[in-house]
């Protein structure tokens, strides 16, 4: 997989996927110069490529992010996963104040504020190579009935305290359903990348059940200066089930914690932990439930399903020959490559049939979905449109249970007293919130 | 719930094993890849009381957040890697600084972990056999090193900690009582660490429970703080 670096604009080591920055120090030194050189020009460096390798590069702030790849994928993916990692690093620091560090000390060494989060980039990177919704700007939404769903949001609508911003419930990494205060602006919701983000930081650290955790976090997406607190806490003793509630002051760790035992007592009297494993047990989607038609040979359709505006995306289980990890990666690369295609910059598709060796592949965009799906190699144009109009009147039925359409609200009441600073994230100065 | 009773603080640069040393003790376990994300908060029963535990990232002094987890505590743990000097010098520059907002009688305790990497630790093994159920895993010592940080280097912090907070060395438990080795790995005196600190949170609870209660003067604390905060905030 692609070797990834950061490193400070004064050649200082910050991260490196596989390994450790010392042992690399020389590749780093000779990919510095490169940069610097370029950059002297007036003319930075995006990428460079060799005969099997891509190397792409990009500077944000006083970073500078590397990515060393020889995988299908494209220059504008590879730039995409380095901008996930730049922001994964925003959300622990946030970016003015990785300005300001840098700004006193050119050669500051910022693995001091990140020591032990290696692993939370590490994770961040192995996710989006394998999870369709890093590709698709989508997260995975646990398929829930809908009634069941809005159930579980009425019941975090009920449990706030003021200067709570989001309420989240998710499922081993799959959204159940996320609340918000209703000031926050349409445009400004929150956003696949930051949920993503979010739980990766939370699906690293070590979990463990009688501890809640209080910390600050920044969605960079939402704001890159700002700081949230985050409390996140399991619910179950196995750690499948959090609750991560989000709020604008940090002095409120002990009126959340409330609120998360309320959560927990309605969730016990309403046996939610059972629906939710129940949830979780049953497969995302099997084809077989899309009840397509066998052919000969078939392949399953694999589709990562987006639908825009509703920020969620499940697939089926992977059947038949992609049990192997390996040929899910060399599927999820096709996919990668169609992606690509399909959102090239300088000419957009909006339809590729695609015949590879071992499979065919068809993608399709619109303004709706963005559907991705893989057949037998033997399969014909007509079949493939067949199959795909019988796996979206599927999706049309199950639309409820499979995407979050309507994300509840409420109202945690800015504290008048507090006047204007109430539902904003700390250190806020732009006007993302209505009613300012 | 019920409001903890008591408070107590782990603080410390990142990487020296707070994080471990409350798994070891809370869990009986010792994990390997553990990362911390800021605070995380703990409630233990010890006797008749709820003393809530915050664990701490590290980062505190950037974030902010370390007089929030300090606020009202009856007992911090100062807590260095005795195979790395750096992180008991960061004790005093970084993190004594927020314990300002502790109670007035805190109690420090200073706590060098990571002792079973130390060439030392048999010795120390030998010493304390008699008190310890647990046999130690003494096969995954394998890179002995030379001790970094001596028990006699956290004293002097102690001392300098009791300066900085304007205590008689005669009305605080004695530097050499509050000084620990131990090792999250093996386990080596985790249980003596936090028990003793426990039992001595015991009267502190005693007094501010006395004097009213902690946990709710501590939400008031920060309305009135925060008052003032914002009336000076551009
Ligand atoms: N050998 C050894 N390693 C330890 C010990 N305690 C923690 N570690 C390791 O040191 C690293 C940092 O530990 P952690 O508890 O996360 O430190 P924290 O940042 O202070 O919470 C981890 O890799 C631990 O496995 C110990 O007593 N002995
Ligand atoms: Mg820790």
């Amino acid at each position: 997989r692609a070797m990834v670096f950061v490193l400070s604009e004064a050649g200082k080591p910050i991260y490196s996927r596989y390994g450790n920055e010392e042992a690399l120090s020389s590749t780093m030194g000779v990919m510095m110069a490169l940069v610097s050189f370029i950059q002297s020009g007036d003319n930075a460096i995006r990428s460079i490529y060799s005969d099997d390798r891509k190397l792409v590069f990009v500077q944000q702030g006083p970073l500078v992010l590397v990515s060393v790849s020889r995988t299908l994928q494209s220059e504008q993916q590879l730039r995409q996963e380095l901008l996930y990692v730049y922001y994964q690093i925003l959300s622990m620091l946030t970016q003015v104040s990785i300005t300001r560090i840098f700004e006193r000390k050119k050669n500051y060494d910022l693995r001091r504020l990140l020591a032990g989060s290696e692993k939370i980039l590490d994770r961040l990177l192995n996710l989006v190579e394998s999870d369709p919704g890093f590709l698709l700007g989508a997260v995975r939404c646990l398929p829930l009935p809908a009634s069941q769903r809005d159930a579980l949001g009425a019941l975090l609508q009920k449990a706030i305290t003021p200067n709570l911003v989001f309420s989240i419930l998710v499922a081993q990494s799959q959204l159940v359903t996320a609340v918000q205060e209703r000031a926050v602006i349409e445009e400004c919701r929150l956003e696949p990348t930051d949920l993503h983000l979010l739980l990766n930081l939370i699906g690293a650290s070590s979990a463990f059940q009688a501890g809640e955790i209080w910390t600050p976090i920044c969605l960079p997406r939402f704001n890159p200066d700002g700081y949230f607190y985050a409390y996140i806490s399991y619910l179950d003793a196995e750690c499948t089930v959090c609750l991560v509630l989000l709020s604008t002051d940090k002095e409120s760790f002990y009126a959340v914690s409330d609120c998360k035992k309320r959560v927990e007592e309605a969730m016990r009297t309403q046996g939610s932990l059972q629906v939710l494993s129940g949830g979780l047990q049953s497969p995302s989607y099997s084809v077989g439930q899309v009840g397509v038609p066998g052919y000969p040979g078939e392949l399953p359709p694999a589709a990562p399903v987006h639908q825009r505006q509703l920020s969620s995306s499940p697939s089926p289980e992977l059947e038949g020959p992609y049990c192997s990890e390996e040929e899910q990666q060399r599927l999820f690369d096709l996919y990668h490559y169609l992606h690509s295609r399909i959102h090239s910059t300088s000419r957009p598709l909006r339809l590729i049939y695609h015949v590879a060796e071992k499979e065919t592949l068809l993608a399709w965009v619109t303004s709706k979905f963005e559907l991705y799906t893989c057949f037998s190699p033997l399969v014909t144009k007509a079949g493939a449109i067949n199959v795909l109009t019988k796996l979206l009147r599927w999706i049309k039925k199950e639309e409820d249970r499979l995407f979050i359409r309507y994300p509840p609200k409420y109202s945690t009441t800015p504290n008048p007293g507090k006047g204007t600073k109430g539902g904003r994230p700390d250190g806020a100065e732009n006007g993302f919130f209505a009613g300012l | 719930m019920k409001k903890p009773d008591g408070k107590v603080v782990l603080l410390g640069d990142m990487n020296v094993g707070k994080t471990s040393l409350l798994h070891r003790y809370m869990e009986r376990r010792f994990q390997d890849t553990i990362s911390t994300v800021g605070g995380a908060f703990y409630l233990k029963q010890w006797g008749p009381y709820n003393i809530s535990i915050w664990d701490t990232a590290g980062r505190e002094q950037f974030h902010g957040l370390g007089s929030m987890y300090c606020r009202g505590a009856a007992a911090v743990i100062l807590t260095y890697d005795v195979n790395n000097l750096q992180s008991l010098i960061e004790l005093e520059d970084r993190f004594l600084a927020l314990t300002d907002t502790a109670s007035t009688d805190c109690i420090f305790a200073i706590v060098g972990n990571k002792v079973d990497l130390t060439n030392e630790y048999a010795l120390l093994l030998e010493r304390a056999d008699e008190s310890r159920p647990e046999k130690p895993v003494t096969s995954c010592i394998s890179t002995k090193v030379q001790k970094q940080v001596h028990l006699d280097d956290a004293v002097a912090l102690y001392k300098k900690i009791l300066k900085y907070k304007m205590l008689d060395e005669k009305d605080v438990p004695a530097a050499e009582k509050m000084c620990f080795e131990t090792s999250a790995k093996t386990g080596y005196k985790v249980d003596y660490l936090f028990e003793t600190i426990f039992d001595m949170v015991v009267p502190i609870i005693l007094r501010q429970q006395a004097e009213g209660p902690p946990q709710t003067v501590d939400i008031t604390n920060y309305k009135s703080a925060k008052r003032t905060k914002s009336g000076c905030c551009a």
